[in-house]
């Protein structure tokens, strides 16, 4: 990726198994589509959104050093999620915001896929009225 | 620097610029020279995959996701030859007569808008789509709101020969979606305007746009070679650039120091995309996604419900949550029936465009309590509706829990508290955006005046919905062009006394 430095592209894709847990499960290309996809649309953006997405996954990565003495890729998977509930309820409209634009990355790198399209059922079709009239 | 002399330029080309260079066409036979700069491409037919990133890089500025400077919005507006009419709907309606009233704009009457409103219906082909081209994802919301005595009206829509791909956020496939990039731009081309796309203009100075041409690797190239441009407009500039471009670029063309309310009563009808889950598979994206709106909250409450069917990540991204509750809502993709909640938004002073330090837009703007209440009534109205229609269960944003069983269908409103509406937390977009370049009496309350005449700048027009006073409170893009066609005909009529 040519956004993110390496150290941040594993805690990515750490935090996308916890956000949609499918990512877990991608092969090698399909991981490959969801960095490329995700790495496009930060290249899309202006040198200042990336660099605020870099500094939101920091606090992430460092945050829960203080509650929980390790940093964020190192803890079980549950606090991993308490962690993310938790910001995605917090009372700071920043973090909240951050944390949001974190799930809208992951989430366009998996169902951005065309590929992944057909394991959730969704198959338009240009000619989709004959289908319906099928 | 090369230069170019024309007499009329026309920045955009979407519903206002669209109409505009359509009105104005017939000048070119009496020997004036018409330009629109268009920044964004023309797609090749071919180039109308129907892949969600792929078209919404293409088609929408940031890829339809342009944050508010609080981060708490999420913006979709289009770039493209067409503008946002290649993205939109189709959906036709012509404002209420009680919203031209509540605008207040002297010398702007309902009957003159309604007027060319009725042109616009007549080009575009629009009519209410037949029975039996309504999928199921449109009949549930309707057979919904009628049992619990809402009033629903069916959209009437521009499209000619729909083949019900569901794809028209992303642009039509299959042609069908009648924008201008369909009808008014063709046509006049066909006259002998001039339509130049991959166009930004930077700044707008006396009587001349400085604009800069780069392709962008797909669509057709632009019909300039890339480089930098000075473009003369012997008689007028017309701004059609949008709600956030149009007082941007005007900004940054240093017209703010006389134009105090440039800018600002931005409004942007914010929207939640809501969801329920049926037993069964029912037709969602197969045909025309948007038949109906329920306006049955629309003066006391303030919002409207319509049907809508969008894609995987747009999806994804407008619910609340993570993680394997998510992957299983998104999963029953096929049973999914979904609402859009449109928030009828004051217009205010201070929620405006303003320029970045690097000269771009910011786009300023804060929710409102009364805005957060209608958003919250919204989502309790659609959940009800959601199961009255025969949901198992429903995804709010807002709820206590990330799902709402239908055994809780009594008491939506305990379970979807109003706290929980939290900016930030919740995704809320807006794709109508509008104000900022007002219409109005004079400099101290608006920025142009009610033919869309820049206040002091003989020479200078807006054409888009930058002009809205208010929220148009229903789909915007008829009102649109209603006002770009007043404009266009002011222009015509004064072309003489402009020439001169």
């Amino acid at each position: 990726m040519k956004s993110l430095p390496p150290a941040e592209v594993e805690l990515l894709r750490v935090l996308a198994a916890r956000i949609v847990p499918e990512t877990g499960e991608l092969d090698a290309a399909g991981m490959g589509r969801f960095l490329a996809i995700v790495d496009g649309a930060l290249m899309d953006r202006e040198p200042a959104v990336r660099r605020k997405f870099a500094t939101f996954l920091g606090v992430l990565r460092r945050a829960p050093v203080l509650r929980y003495g390790r940093p964020f890729e190192k803890l079980p998977a549950e606090r991993q999620d308490a962690v993310l509930a938790w910001l995605e309820d917090c009372p700071v409209g920043l973090l909240r915001a951050g944390f949001w634009g974190l799930k809208a990355m992951v989430f366009m790198g998996y169902y951005g896929q065309p590929e992944t399209n057909a394991l959730i059922g969704y198959a338009p079709e240009r000619d989709g009225g004959g289908r319906l009239h099928a | 620097m090369p230069e170019r002399d024309v007499d009329i330029v026309i920045i955009g080309s979407g519903a206002g610029g669209g109409a505009v260079a359509s009105v104005l066409a017939p000048l070119v036979a009496r020997g004036l020279r018409v330009v629109v700069l268009e920044w964004g491409a023309k797609l090749r037919e071919e180039e109308y995959t129907g892949r969600e990133v792929e078209m919404a890089s293409r088609l929408y500025f940031d890829s339809g996701g342009t944050f508010t400077r609080d981060r708490s919005l999420t913006l979709a507006y289009g770039r493209a030859f067409g503008g946002s009419t290649v993205v939109y709907t189709g959906t036709s309606l012509t404002v209420p007569e009680a919203v031209i009233r509540r605008w207040d704009v002297p010398g702007l009457g309902f009957a003159d808008v309604l007027a060319r409103s009725q042109k616009y219906r007549g080009e575009n082909n629009v009519h209410l789509l037949p029975e039996e081209d309504i999928n199921d994802n449109n009949r549930l919301f309707l057979a919904g709101c009628r049992a619990l005595g809402y009033h629903v009206e069916q959209f009437p829509l521009n499209l000619k020969g729909c083949r019900g791909s569901s794809l028209c956020n992303l642009g039509c496939p299959n042609r069908a979606k009648q924008g201008t990039h369909r009808v008014q731009l063709p046509r006049a081309e066909a006259q002998g305007v001039e339509v130049v796309t991959n166009c930004r203009v930077t700044r707008i100075g006396d009587r001349v746009c400085e604009a800069v041409v780069a392709n962008p690797g797909y669509g057709e190239p632009s019909a300039w070679e890339p480089g930098e441009y000075r473009v003369r407009a012997k008689v007028v500039v017309v701004c059609a650039g949008g709600a956030v471009n149009s007082p941007a670029l005007l900004l940054r063309s240093g017209f703010g120091d006389r134009l105090p309310m440039l800018g600002r009563y931005l409004s942007l009808h914010p929207a939640l995309i809501l969801v329920g889950e049926h037993e069964r598979p029912i037709s969602n994206f197969h045909g025309h996604p948007k038949s109906y709106y329920c306006d049955e909250f629309w003066e006391r409450e303030r919002f409207l419900l319509e049907t809508c069917f969008y894609f995987p990540f747009v999806t994804a991204k407008n619910l609340i949550g993570f993680g394997a509750e998510h992957s299983e809502l998104m999963r029953s993709f096929p049973r999914l029936q979904m609402i859009l909640v449109l928030a009828l938004d004051p217009a205010l002073p201070d929620n405006r465009v303003l320029l970045g330090r690097d000269g771009e837009p910011v786009v300023d703007y804060t929710l409102t309590p009364q805005v957060l209440d209608s958003l919250h009534a919204s989502m309790v109205a659609s959940a009800r509706v959601f199961f009255a229609a025969g949901a198992k269960r429903v995804h709010a944003p807002a709820g206590r829990s990330f799902f709402i069983d239908a055994a809780d269908a009594d008491r939506v409103a305990q379970v979807i508290p109003r706290d929980n509406v939290k900016p930030g937390k919740i995704s809320i977009t807006s794709a109508h955006l509008m104000g900022g370049c007002r219409m109005g009496r004079d400099a101290a309350d608006s920025v142009t005046d009610s033919w869309g005449r820049v206040h002091g700048v003989p020479w200078l027009f807006v054409a888009d919905s930058s002009l809205f006073p208010q929220c148009s409170e229903v789909n915007p893009y008829l009102t649109v062009m209603a006002l770009a066609d007043r404009v266009a005909e002011g222009i015509r009529n004064n072309i003489g006394e402009l020439l001169a």
